[in-house]
């Protein structure tokens, strides 16, 4: 079976850069899948987009969307894709409904009203569907542009930040809007900012920094190979402890931060505390972000004890 | 062939929106030049057999108006989607580039053949007003032809220069600088048999002559150059801008400024 995605060593170079923005990439969206490419600013991921969109040429690598090369038969590839740019598109002359019905037109849906009133009802844009962009909250252009990138039903949907500048109820809205459509069948591939949100809702991640991919793989996974479990035990008073895990002491407060493959069981018999000094055991698992950190400031990607 | 409606359409929606614009401006140029060159200074002259100044104007009117509007909708359509940025939305979507290029072009046209009915309209009231003659096509297929081969080529010109363009300026530049020289020294105004040889062979490569004077034979039946000439020159203009129209899409940019 074809997947709704597969680059392979995609490298660009733009004319008159000094470096280049996307140096040997490969991954792959797996069907009904989200998959977030996370990575700081300038890493690459709207360049890692336009190639797929062709409005960049790969240097060199393939890019296929549904085993088809979009630089050989961009018409197919495009129908496939709905995209979301990063910038916001602020067309002055039409409205919002004409703004979707043309949008329509461009993937040959001449009736497309249905689509068009039920997209803007989820997105929560139908009392606004006669305003014209400019008129638009950011928010709301935002959501807009969503609306224009699933007109025609994509069954790959790449969204490039999608969630900049929304506010966090809205935010929350949107996730759940895009784990609709995730549950209706459709590929996603994402990028963004927000660690937390792409904990909440990828898959998959593939962590890309100055070009290169640094990590790629099941989001839980790496956030069990790259984070720690922090234990904190708070005792009724205070008490001499002593373990390699320990990393700070605040009052009767102790701070443990332990290897995520190492259980409760085996932390408490090793560290031996009395049963009777314990009022209270918090544990915080690892998240994304901290995984994310590691990995991208690179000095180490071992983890530091 | 959606894709090319639909662009066909928005294009059209767009300069309706700019109505006002697009019927006011043609209606008080055209009375202004007809008024200041057709009445006043055109009085005594005499420049065929048998045709006065006045209608002598007015195709050259006609094709002034109908060449800037083509080449103004085009150029503003692609250079306003790049400064809003939606000119990606056409790189991404599955169109062709030559459906852009035919939907702009025509769209280009059908503006463009609007403010020439405008200017032929007034000129007509006028020569009705001050000879008590109507203004007759005299070749209605021949003035269709020109129409058509004006309005596509300056449509195609229009895109092609506004996908290169990466200010508002170099687009004025070309107005100002090349556009506006050439329209006036391609006998809008005057009938290069009145210049020196010198000059009648250096019009005749200025190849906007050959579509003010084709127009120019399709309504009055009177025409500096041959008319099969001038037919064979803008079916090459056309074959020439076509490709480099086709040629800037693939090379110039749909980025946003
Ligand atoms: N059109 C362009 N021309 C030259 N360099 C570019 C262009 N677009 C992006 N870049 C450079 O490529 C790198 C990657 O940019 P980008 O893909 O936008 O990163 P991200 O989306 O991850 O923030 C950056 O160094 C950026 O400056
Ligand atoms: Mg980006």
């Amino acid at each position: 079976m074809n997947l709704p995605l597969e680059i392979s060593n995609l490298r660009k170079a733009y004319k008159g850069g000094t470096v280049d923005a996307v140096k040997g990439v490969t991954f792959t969206v797996k069907p009904g899948e989200i998959f977030g490419l996370l990575g700081p600013n300038g890493a690459g991921k709207t360049t890692i987009i336009s190639t797929i969109t062709t409005l960049e040429k790969p240097t060199s690598g393939s890019v296929q969307v549904f085993g088809v090369d979009v630089q050989k038969d961009p018409l197919f590839t495009k129908r496939q894709i709905g995209v979301v740019h990063q910038e916001v598109i602020t067309s002055g002359f039409f409205d919002v409904e004409e703004i979707l019905t043309f949008h329509s037109g461009y993937y040959g849906l001449r009736n497309n009203k249905e689509r068009i009133h039920f997209l803007l009802e989820k997105l929560s844009l139908f009392e606004h569907r006669h305003k014209k962009v400019k008129q638009l909250s950011g928010g709301m252009k935002r959501r807009l542009m969503i609306a224009k990138a699933l007109v025609h039903n994509p069954k790959l949907l790449l969204l490039d930040e999608p969630t900049a500048g929304v506010d966090i109820r809205l935010r929350e809205d949107l996730w759940r809007f895009v784990e609709e459509l995730r549950n209706d069948g459709m590929s996603i591939l994402l990028t963004t900012h927000y660690l937390e949100e792409a904990q909440q809702l990828c898959d998959r991640v593939g962590i890309i920094n100055l070009g290169s991919l640094v990590e790629l793989g099941e989001t839980k996974a790496i956030i069990r190979q790259y984070t720690h479990k922090k234990i904190r035990v708070v005792l009724t008073e205070k008490h001499l402890l002593q373990s390699e895990y320990l990393r700070e002491v605040i009052g009767k407060e102790y701070l443990f931060v332990v290897p995520q493959n190492k259980t409760l069981g085996e932390f408490l018999s090793e560290v031996t505390i009395p049963t009777a000094l314990i009022q209270d055991i918090h544990i915080e698992e690892g998240d994304l972000e901290e995984a994310f950190l590691k990995l991208v400031s690179r000095k180490d990607v071992q983890v530091p004890l | 062939m959606t894709g090319f409606i639909t662009i066909f359409q928005r294009e059209i929606a767009r300069f309706l929106k700019v109505i006002v614009q697009t019927v006011i401006t043609p209606f008080i140029s055209s009375f202004l030049y007809l008024l200041i060159f057709g009445v006043s200074l055109g009085e005594q002259m005499q420049v065929h057999q048998g045709v006065s100044y006045l209608s002598f104007l007015i195709p050259g009117l006609m094709m002034m108006g109908l060449i800037n509007n083509a080449f103004q909708n085009a150029s503003s359509s692609v250079v306003s989607s790049k400064f809003s940025g939606d000119l990606e939305d056409l790189r991404v979507a599955p169109v062709t580039d030559q459906e852009i290029i035919w939907a702009m072009s025509l769209a280009s046209l059908v503006r463009g053949t609007i403010v020439a009915l405008i200017t032929y309209s007034v000129g007509a009231l006028f020569m009705y007003y001050r000879q008590g003659e109507w203004l007759m096509v005299a070749h209605p297929l021949t003035t269709l032809f020109f129409v058509v081969m004006a309005g596509l080529i300056f449509g195609m010109i229009g895109i092609s220069i506004a996908f290169w363009a990466t200010t508002f300026d170099q687009l004025s530049a070309f107005s100002a600088f090349i556009l506006l020289p050439l329209t006036y020294l391609g006998g809008v105004f005057l009938s290069i048999e009145h210049l020196h040889p010198f000059w009648q062979a250096v019009s005749k490569a200025n190849p906007l002559l050959y579509l003010i004077n084709g127009l120019r034979y399709g309504i009055l039946g009177v025409s500096d150059v041959n008319v099969w000439t001038a037919a064979v020159i803008s079916t090459i203009g056309f074959v020439v801008f076509f490709a480099v129209a086709k040629f800037s899409l693939k090379k110039g940019s749909f980025q946003r400024w």
